[in-house]
């Protein structure tokens, strides 16, 4: 199903069942394939309303036939996410693919979004099967566990999966209103047993001005 | 003479005397040894009416000559970089793609028209590659620059290969391509997938893709 060639290429090969991947990111393929657009990303007239609502507009393709498909996104690196049954957090903007086993929908995520320059809302992916996630530069995975709570800058945050609490915190103080913050004035923490994926990189949010 | 991978955006390339290689003008890097660098205002090999025969054709690049005894790292924009042996057979590749090649080879300019006559013109323009490619054909080596990583895909008779326009970097071997179009009513009225135009390559040889759609 899923593998990697390279580590900003996803292969996926196909026996007749179909891939669900963000719109427009075919860069090759062989044997025989049929791209269709998901109106609203497979889900529905009600999905296709929340995402319209929400801001966690994406668009996605289903690709369908036999032989191998490749995808790739503006050369962004590419991780493999394999669910039992779980859920997936993920921003809409770092999905590539899912399988077709998977379902995605929308999620509240409260004030962490706002910070993150994500939005309120995130996506979320449920169900048996794999998915690729994109990030700016390779993605570190890291554990959550009960002692170990964990804190992410809002900026580098890309995904994360299991049974966590997020909470946003800020370290904003004196120094910070004085314009001599250090550019770290908001976290997201997160707490619980889970995995988090962290990017190499920052995208630019109010957290990091301040 | 063979290019040395440093990493996967510097090549390394050692040069003897009596040898000499082409590159894209400002390309080098660095260097060991006693090595010229002349601006080559004809853009390469075959005298004046191959250089206009490139001007006009809107496929002349600044090139350099480098000759001398030494090493030479080149790289440019942070772009990576896939080093293809040629043995004998003829790369298709773009001219601001190419980043070094040895001087061995023989450089031309091919019309898209000869290969698929006036849809091999409507594949240049789609493809915004122009209506003119250059071809580089013998034995040696040649650097070629892509946005992202580069994976080479084999093309055998009876497993044709589709490549995104915009994520095709170059081909070598006996290889045809076409555009073939997948366009449908959904295209039509705005609600596409984004994969109408393909190149269809079949044939026997390989072709290289880049990660990305992005154009250098």
């Amino acid at each position: 199903m899923f593998r990697l060639q390279g580590s900003k290429t996803l292969a996926v090969d196909l026996t007749g069942d179909a891939v669900k991947a963000k719109n427009g990111s075919m860069v090759a393929y062989d044997g025989r394939m049929t791209f269709k657009k998901m109106s609203g990303g497979g889900e529905g007239l009600r999905g296709m309303v929340t995402r319209r609502l929400t801001g966690e507009q994406m668009t996605v393709m289903e690709v369908s036939g036999q032989g191998t498909c490749y995808f790739a996104d503006r050369a962004s690196e590419i991780n493999l996410v394999s669910l039992h049954g779980d859920t997936l957090y993920v921003e809409a903007s770092n999905l590539l693919a899912t399988d077709s086993g998977l379902r995605t929908g929308t999620t509240f995520t409260g004030l962490r979004g706002g910070a993150s320059g994500n939005g309120l809302f995130t996506t979320t992916v449920e169900g048996t099967g794999q998915a690729a996630i994109m990030s700016d530069g390779a993605a570190v995975l890291l554990r959550v566990s009960p002692q170990y709570p964990l804190m992410v800058d809002p900026g580098a945050y890309i995904a994360h999966q299991g049974r966590l609490q997020q909470s946003f915190q800020s370290g904003v103080n004196f120094r910070t209103l004085m314009g001599e913050g250090s550019g770290e004035a908001f976290q997201i923490r997160f707490e619980g047993d889970g995995l988090v994926y962290v990017q190499p990189s920052e995208r630019n949010t109010v957290g990091g001005d301040v | 003479m063979p290019f040395r991978e440093i990493n996967s955006k510097m090549v390394e390339a050692t040069l003897a005397p009596g040898q000499k290689l082409f590159s894209q003008r400002g390309a080098m890097l660095a260097y060991r040894g006693e090595v010229s660098f002349t601006p080559n205002i004809q853009g390469g090999q075959g005298g004046v009416a191959s250089m206009i025969g490139r001007r006009v054709a809107g496929e002349a690049t600044p090139l350099m000559t480098v000759e001398g005894s030494g090493t030479v790292m080149f790289g440019h924009g942070g772009h990576h970089i896939q080093v293809i042996n040629l043995s004998g057979d003829t790369l298709y590749v773009e001219a601001d793609r190419l980043l070094a090649f040895d001087g061995t080879l023989q450089q031309g300019t091919m019309f898209m028209g000869s290969q698929g006559g006036v849809m091999g013109m409507v594949r240049g323009q789609v493809t915004g590659q122009g209506l003119f490619t250059t071809t580089l054909k013998g034995h040696g080596a040649v650097a070629v620059m892509a946005h992202g990583g580069v994976i080479e895909l084999p093309i055998t008779p009876g497993r044709d290969v589709h490549v995104d326009p915009q994520a095709y970097v170059a081909h070598h071997g006996d290889v045809r391509n076409k555009l073939s179009t997948a366009v449908g009513w959904r295209d039509m009225v705005g609600r596409g997938s984004g994969e109408a135009f393909q190149l269809e390559l079949s044939g026997s040889g390989a072709v290289y893709v880049q990660a990305s759609e992005e154009k250098l």
